[in-house]
């Protein structure tokens, strides 16, 4: 049985499934396939050993022969933590559309099922090519997901994103093509470690990195590129939005800890200057995260903040980097859903969009204030949480690599934490204003919802070591470093 | 090859004949039952009264299969001719004759040996079409397309003809196979107005500008046939001329096609992202398409025949049917304006899901047959160190995006008062397209293997 094909199988089949069924039926189908993928994944977690194989479960189809493309998927110690991440999220994004109320037509549970079986896809791929199609291919359910459930101008914003990644894409494309029309006409691209063996000039890397830089800045998004993001958050659907922010963004993310180290040179040349761009994204989204009276947009930006900060530490090429950033995609990926979550509930129950708009909900539902400061201490990386451990290590190779560089990276914490208290304390203490006195308690689903996120930003944060050790396992193969 | 000509020229006054009389009802059986026969006379590989032709006409193995590829597209669109039959007495069989005389010119065209011959088919293929674009008599815009569609296309034979008489000029034959050795500078200057020709008929800038109007004026079944049937063919028939003769053309005709190439998918696509009609929306994208096909043209070695065949199909599929739901469209709004396309998704999702799986594979997106057609083209042209032009090509896949996905994003806006209605039977036809596309786009190995 290949199993890591049978992950992407899974919600594919249930997609379709969702689509011709009924209203009625295709949020339980929904349900049943994400939570479905979420126990195989766990059965293959728990058959997965790290230290005899680095890639497990794999599944090979010679796809075109005439291009020397071939389809390879499969779970190794680089792609593990998104890969959990993706499952977790999807079910909470599944179930967040059903307490949003069945307004919600078959179509919509079908997208969701497409982008989880394109999102399974892309992260378990095995070779440059099968990366390229499934990031690219992503982008469609997402596309339909938003220009059919979004808010009023999300036509502009989707189009906007979509021609940015576009762009991407295609870039990446290119230099995938030129990169194996550039081989030996006999050799094949069919894992990641061909990738790496064979090396092109130093002239051709410097190109060939700027198109995959610019591909994943895109999409993470880095700072000069990221003006697609809020405009696009704030008019998603928020169960859709729990997908695009936690998952989405950290397909940039991935790409870089995937192709960096086949860059090693034009990193190292270039290392300046891209930090530099990640670091003024993470005090510019603090910045701009602080202005923002929208909750959604506040999101958004912080958003940035972070990635720019995980960006910048895949960059150092360091152990302690590659740990800290894929550690920290967990982690982030958890708090943003999180966060995304409380901004629904809230939202949801006053339709108001402004931090001003609310005060004084603790005092009429402490649960959800509760909920909600476990969650922000994460997204503000307080230790004990699986917000710290990611930031702490990727500041520590920021830090190891050029000292100025991490101490300016390391306001993003402080910054973090003043615009996510700031945003706390107003919505939560002070007198109830008017629109909160009728603020519903949580209901049952929205409690499950909260309990699983805060329980497991509670256990990665207390025990952290084995899940943080997979990044280090990933550094060694893509290095070829023997086992000892 | 001959059995498969006559086939079609006899099935055409057939239809003729049984239009005068009146039996309207078998018209197109007869039509469908003779394109079939021809699609199996091409397929089985016979010689029966070939030697007729005098080498004048060859069957090879890629205009078999780029005949093949056209008359499966004129197969799958021929049971929309039905929507006609409810019009006026006699037009569905002067229709479907002329329609069999179109198919049997571009057969010719593909497969010629020998200038007049070609020459020949381009006009048989030519005067059918003009007819076609001004099928619809009570239409002053058809009337505008039929006429402005003749006089460019006779502007165009004269030119082929000024550039087949420099050639039998310089070289005193009108064989292609005698004329290709024939390496002397003044048949290279014949060989720029025969191409030019062609890029007129293929309507590549700067020679595109009939195109939009006549494929406005045309009733949209025959714009399709017009954008499949005409470009594959004309597209083919350039192409084969090229590999035939690419060694003694001279260096610099590679600069020739690089500008054409250029001005094509830059001025393409600037015009088409103005175009408020999704019908000349669909010209300038088939304008910019043809551009990305002419990428093959530029190979210095060997000729890779399955990159472009694989373009023709993903390409005919998926502007089949584009143009089959604007037909529909059309024909129950009155209009092809953008707007008229708002809430089609919500009454119609079947028709949406089509059209917007094809307009997906028209621009290119992953997992559809276009996809896979633009990956192949590109990675010729970068194997063959074209990567510049390669680099604008995507980037112009980017900008021909936006407009395909305008498109999209009109169909599933939400507001709808309209009540769409199509059969069925046709719905399923358009599904069988879509499933090509799909199935084109996942296991190309497939298809690739077909072609090779």
């Amino acid at each position: 049985m290949n199993s890591s094909g049978v992950l992407i199988l899974i919600p594919f089949i249930f997609s379709l499934l969702s689509f011709v069924s009924g209203k009625k039926w295709s949020s339980i189908i929904a349900l049943i396939s994400s939570v479905g993928s979420l126990f195989y994944f766990l059965l293959l977690l728990s058959a997965y050993n790290v230290k005899t194989n680095y890639v497990a479960f794999g599944f090979y189809y010679d796809w075109i022969p005439s291009i020397r493309a071939s389809l390879s998927f499969g779970m190794d110690a680089a792609n593990l933590l998104v890969l959990m991440l993706t499952q977790i999220v999807v079910c909470l994004a599944v179930l967040a559309t059903m307490v949003k109320g069945n307004d919600r037509t078959a179509s919509y549970y079908g997208l969701i099922g497409l982008t989880h079986t394109f999102l399974n896809a892309f992260f378990s791929a095995q070779n440059p090519m099968t990366f390229l199609i499934f990031f690219e291919a992503t982008l469609i359910p997402v596309y339909f997901l938003i220009l059919n459930f979004g808010g009023p101008k999300r036509k502009q914003a989707v189009f906007k994103f979509f021609i940015y990644t576009v762009f991407g894409g295609l870039l990446m494309l290119l230099a995938i093509l030129f990169y194996q029309s550039n081989m030996f006409p006999q050799l094949r691209l069919d894992s990641w470690a061909d990738f790496y063996q064979y090396k092109l000039s130093l002239k051709y890397q410097y190109w060939l990195f700027a198109a995959f830089f610019i591909a994943f800045a895109i999409k993470a998004p880095l700072f000069p590129f990221h003006t697609w993001q809020a405009d696009l958050y704030s008019q998603a659907d928020r169960p859709t939005l729990m997908i695009l922010a936690a998952l989405l963004s950290k397909m940039g993310i991935y790409g870089f800890v995937r192709f960096n180290f086949f860059f090693i040179q034009v990193v190292y040349d270039w290392f300046n200057y891209i930090t530099l761009l990640c670091v003024i994204g993470v005090v510019y989204g603090a910045i701009v995260a602080w202005r923002q009276k929208d909750i959604i947009r506040l999101i958004a930006y912080s958003s940035l903040s972070h990635i720019g900060l995980m960006a910048a530490g895949t960059m150092t090429l360091t152990n302690i980097g590659m740990q800290g950033a894929m550690f920290a995609m967990l982690a982030h990926g958890l708090a943003v859903a999180g966060l995304i979550f409380v901004a629904d509930v809230m939202i949801r129950r006053t339709n108001e969009h402004s931090v001003d708009s609310f005060s004084g909900i603790a005092r009429n539902n402490p649960r959800f204030a509760v909920y909600f400061f476990i969650i922000l201490l994460s997204a503000v990386g307080l230790p004990l949480t699986c917000g710290f451990i990611g930031e702490f290590y990727l500041i520590w190779a920021l830090v190891e690599f050029k000292f100025y560089i991490g101490l300016v990276a390391a306001l993003t914490l402080i910054f973090g934490a003043a615009y996510m208290l700031r945003w706390y304390q107003k919505t939560m203490f002070g007198i109830p204003s008017s629109n909160i006195i009728g603020f519903q308690k949580l209901s049952l689903s929205e409690d499950y919802i909260f309990l699983i996120l805060v329980m497991l930003i509670l256990i990665l944060g207390l025990f952290p070591a084995d899940w943080i050790g997979f990044g280090q396992f990933a550094y060694k193969y893509m290095n070829f470093i023997p086992d000892n | 090859m001959m059995l498969a000509l006559i086939i079609l020229t006899l099935a055409g006054l057939l239809i003729l004949f049984l239009g005068f009389s009146g039996m309207r009802n078998v018209l197109l059986p007869v039509a469908i039952i003779a394109i079939s026969a021809a699609i199996f006379s091409l397929s089985s590989q016979q010689t029966f009264w070939n030697h007729y032709l005098a080498d004048m006409v060859q069957v090879d193995g890629l205009s078999r299969k780029i005949s093949l590829i056209l008359m499966f597209a004129a197969l799958g669109l021929l049971p929309f001719f039905n929507l006609f039959k409810n019009r006026g007495q006699e037009e569905l069989s002067d229709f479907l004759g002329i329609y069999l005389f179109a198919i049997l010119g571009s057969i010719l065209m593909v497969s010629a040996l020998n200038y007049m011959s070609l020459f020949l088919g381009v006009e048989i293929l030519s005067i059918s079409m003009y007819v076609l674009a001004g099928a619809n008599r009570r239409s002053i815009l058809s009337n505008e397309a039929s006429l402005k569609y003749f006089i460019t296309g006779s502007f165009t034979s004269a030119i082929m003809l000024f550039g087949i008489g420099w050639i039998y000029a310089e070289s005193g034959s009108l064989s292609m196979i005698q004329t290709s050795g024939v390496a002397t500078s003044m048949m290279s200057f014949g060989f720029i107005f025969l191409f030019t020709a062609f890029a007129l008929k293929v309507a590549l800038v700067p020679f595109h500008f009939w195109a939009p109007d006549v494929y406005q004026g045309t009733p949209t079944l025959f714009t399709a046939s017009m954008a499949t049937l005409v470009k594959i063919a004309a597209i083919g028939a350039f192409y084969r001329l090229v590999q035939l003769n690419h060694a003694v053309l001279p260096e610099w005709i590679n600069w020739y096609f690089v500008l054409l190439i250029l001005a094509t998918l830059i001025l393409g696509n600037i015009l088409a992202v103005t175009q408020d009609s999704v019908k000349r929306l669909f010209a300038y994208s088939g304008i910019v398409q043809s551009g990305f096909i002419l990428m093959g043209f530029l190979y210095q070695s060997a000729y890779v025949d399955w990159t472009m065949l694989f373009y023709f199909i993903a390409y005919a599929s998926a502007s089949l049917v584009g143009f089959i739901v604007i037909h529909f469209v059309e024909a129950q709004s009155g209009s092809d304006s953008l707007d008229s396309f708002a809430g089609l998704s919500k009454s119609n999702p079947g028709l949406a899901l089509v059209l917007s799986i094809s307009l997906i594979s028209l621009a290119g997106g992953p997992l559809t047959a276009g996809f896979m057609a633009k990956i192949f083209i590109l990675s010729q042209s970068i194997q063959n160190n074209f990567t510049a032009l390669a680099m604008v090509a995507v980037i112009s896949a980017v900008v021909s995006m936006y407009y395909y996905y305008k498109v999209i994003n009109a169909i599933y806006s939400k507001s709808s008062d309209q009540p769409w209605s199509v059969s069925i039977y046709y719905r399923g036809l358009l599904y069988v397209f879509t499933i090509i596309t799909l199935v084109a786009g996942l296991l190309p190995s497939v298809l690739i293997g077909l072609l090779k």
